[in-house]
């Protein structure tokens, strides 16, 4: 059976404890190279587009799936979802909206532009590492994505 | 805190305005009366003028009359001596017209002194006197006519009677005219007393019309001016209602900003100290020493807790706020059965006997009442006798005045149903029964029973926003009795 190359994540969060968090959670399955962070929008959108400081394509990789705050500053998580979802290269590339926020419209909005998953931030430790387990779990053994 | 419309000065105003319109409709009825008396007694004076004229017309009438008539007889008179001395005959036709113009004069003068008896048996004596001359006229005739001459026909004492007759006669006639005279004096005084009372009437009745008439318009000036006064004071009403709106409007906006605060920023770091104490936990555990890992636990504890309060919070301070969800009719039975739906695990659990009789349709949100069902049977629910049973009862009547009365916020005029909660459980203190409601308020230690203390405040506030009333009656172990009031659906 062929062993799959794990998954690249590419979280885009602004808080460094959650930062933290969230990198920790993902390293219990992924390896530490794998999950990288940016720290807004516009910092997502510089490495999608391999734009200095992340013109070192060995060290940054183009993402398998995106993780999106919503609330961020510079460039919030909606504009770069926006304009992710109109690039032509970047727009195949999985994103789930990883937020605070339950606000009904919230969801409604990013589904109707475009995004793959809508999930709350769970509020214990325990709960993000079920979570980023499970997103480990379906998009790199579950389905197939794009090369 | 909330500001009070100030409320005495405008029905002042009103007061003020509507005793000035009063003054004025009283005015005009003063001036519309004035004016109908004025010209009655004008007309009647006029009249009064009128009738005194022909009546001294009249007395110059009867004047001239019995002087004609009295010239009537001395004609005759000289008619016959004309016709004695001549023997012409034309003289005795002159004395027949003459006899019979005086009947006529004589006829007429009656006729127009009916209503004096006086002047009427005056002229009687007249006629009888005129009536004795004319009767020796005639016996001259005749015998004049048989004999050719007077001769043996004058006799001394004839000559007395005749003589007699004419002064009678001339008495008579002064007498009708003085009579005459003094009635035509008295009706020319009362004429012209009539004549000058007129103006004066006239002018009397014009002078207090002027008068009302300057009163009247003073008062429609006062009532205007009042009246201008008043629509300035509700303009500055309105403005300042407006500015409470505004002030209302930001105060609401506050808040929202508020929750958000609330469900997001205050969140956040207690979402960490938890995800932290967490990752302490795992990876730390077994390096902690003595109690460390009781302190972390605890802290961990702690911190949901805060996290259920603040979530509880919001969703009181959500309670009863405009959202999308229409207003519409709500069937209470409908509404009750699904929350028995939802709560059915914990129902078989305590193996509750839930019995519920005829609700009624209200007004209002579903989600909105369903919460308060839902807070209500689950607390019954939860405070329940351990090893008994729980026993609820949901039931409708229609509330009595006195029940109405209690609460001020119920408006008497309308008709309200009575919703009661009973239930068999542990029940409380009735000195409880207010404190309950408050948000937060727990009667029972955390470890008793689990929650916050806000599912009643939630129901109360909802309830109220729907212009009804939620209160509870118990005894400690004696179960006790939710009482609901909501207003009679209109049809």
């Amino acid at each position: 059976m062929l062993v799959k190359k794990p998954i690249n994540i590419l979280i885009a969060e602004d808080d460094d404890d959650d930062k933290l968090l969230i990198i920790k959670a993902f390293q219990k399955t992924l390896p530490k190279e794998n999950v990288t962070c940016v720290s807004d929008g516009e910092a997502l959108l510089q490495y999608l587009n391999q734009v200095a400081p992340f013109d070192q394509v060995e060290k940054f990789p183009i993402p398998d799936i995106i993780l999106l705050d919503l609330n961020m500053p510079k460039k919030d998580g909606r504009t770069a979802l926006a304009e992710i979802k109109s690039h032509e290269n970047f727009k195949k590339i999985p994103v789930i909206i990883f937020t605070t926020s339950n606000l009904k419209d919230d969801i409604e909005i990013t589904y109707k532009m475009g995004s793959n998953s809508f999930i709350t931030k769970p509020g214990s430790f325990e709960g993000l590492v079920k979570v980023a387990k499970e997103i480990e779990n379906y998009w790199s053994k579950t389905v197939m994505l794009p090369v | 805190m909330r500001n009070k419309f100030p409320n005495t000065g405008n029905s002042q105003l009103f007061e003020s305005s509507n005793s000035s319109i009063n003054r004025i409709k009283l005015y005009a009825i003063i001036s519309l009366f004035l004016i109908i008396v004025g010209s009655g007694i004008s007309y009647w004076t006029s009249e009064r003028i009128e009738y005194y004229t022909s009546a001294l017309m009249e007395t110059q009438d009867i004047i001239q009359r019995t002087s004609e008539l009295y010239s009537s007889i001395l004609e005759r008179e000289t008619n016959i001596r004309g016709f004695v001395l001549t023997g012409d005959e034309k003289f005795l036709t002159n004395y027949r017209q003459s006899l019979i113009d005086a009947e006529l004069l004589l006829n007429s003068l009656k006729e127009l002194k009916e209503n004096n008896p006086y002047q009427l048996q005056n002229l009687e004596e007249l006629e009888d006197l005129i009536k004795i001359r004319v009767d020796t006229f005639e016996l001259t005739i005749k015998y004049y006519q048989q004999n050719g001459s007077l001769d043996g026909f004058v006799s001394p004492a004839r000559v007395s009677s005749a003589l007699d007759g004419y002064r009678s006669i001339k008495e008579v006639v002064k007498i009708i005219n003085d009579e005459e005279n003094r009635v035509f004096v008295d009706r020319n005084r009362s004429l012209l007393n009539n004549i000058n009372a007129l103006p004066f009437i006239v002018g009397i009745i014009s002078l207090i019309s002027i008068s009302v008439g300057f009163i009247t318009l003073f008062s429609i000036f006062h009532y205007n001016k009042v009246q201008k006064l008043a629509s300035k004071r509700i303009k500055n009403y309105q403005e300042k209602l407006r500015d409470q709106l505004y002030l209302l409007d930001d105060s609401n906006k506050e808040l929202e900003q508020f929750a958000y605060v609330a469900s997001h920023d205050l969140q956040e770091p207690l979402r960490k100290i938890t995800a932290f104490s967490d990752l302490l936990k795992e990876q730390y555990a077994e390096i902690l020493e003595g109690e460390g890992e009781l302190y972390l636990s605890r802290m961990t504890v702690a911190a949901n807790r805060m996290r259920r309060l603040i979530t509880d919070l919001l969703e009181y301070s959500r309670a009863g706020r405009t959202n999308s969800e229409e207003e519409k009719e709500i069937d209470l039975n409908a509404v009750s059965e699904s929350v028995l739906d939802d709560l059915e695990i914990a129902i078989l659990e305590k193996k509750a006997k839930v019995e519920i009789n005829k609700l009624p349709v209200v007004l209002g949100k579903e989600t909105e009442f369903r919460q308060v069902f839902q807070n209500l049977i689950s607390n019954a629910l939860k405070f329940s006798k351990p090893g008994v049973e729980p026993e609820i009862k949901i039931s409708c009547e229609q509330a009595n005045d006195n029940e109405i009365k209690k609460f001020s916020q119920l408006d008497p005029e309308i008709d309200y149903y009575k919703i009661e909660i009973q239930d068999n459980g542990i029940g409380f203190d009735s000195n409880y029964s207010d404190k309950i409601f408050a948000i937060f308020q727990r009667l029972h230690g955390k470890e008793a029973f689990e929650g916050t203390g806000i599912g009643l405040s939630i129901s109360k506030k909802i309830i109220e926003k729907y212009d009804g009333a939620i209160y509870a009656t118990s005894k400690p172990g004696d179960g006790s009795k939710f009482i609901i009031l909501l207003p009679v659906l209109k049809s």
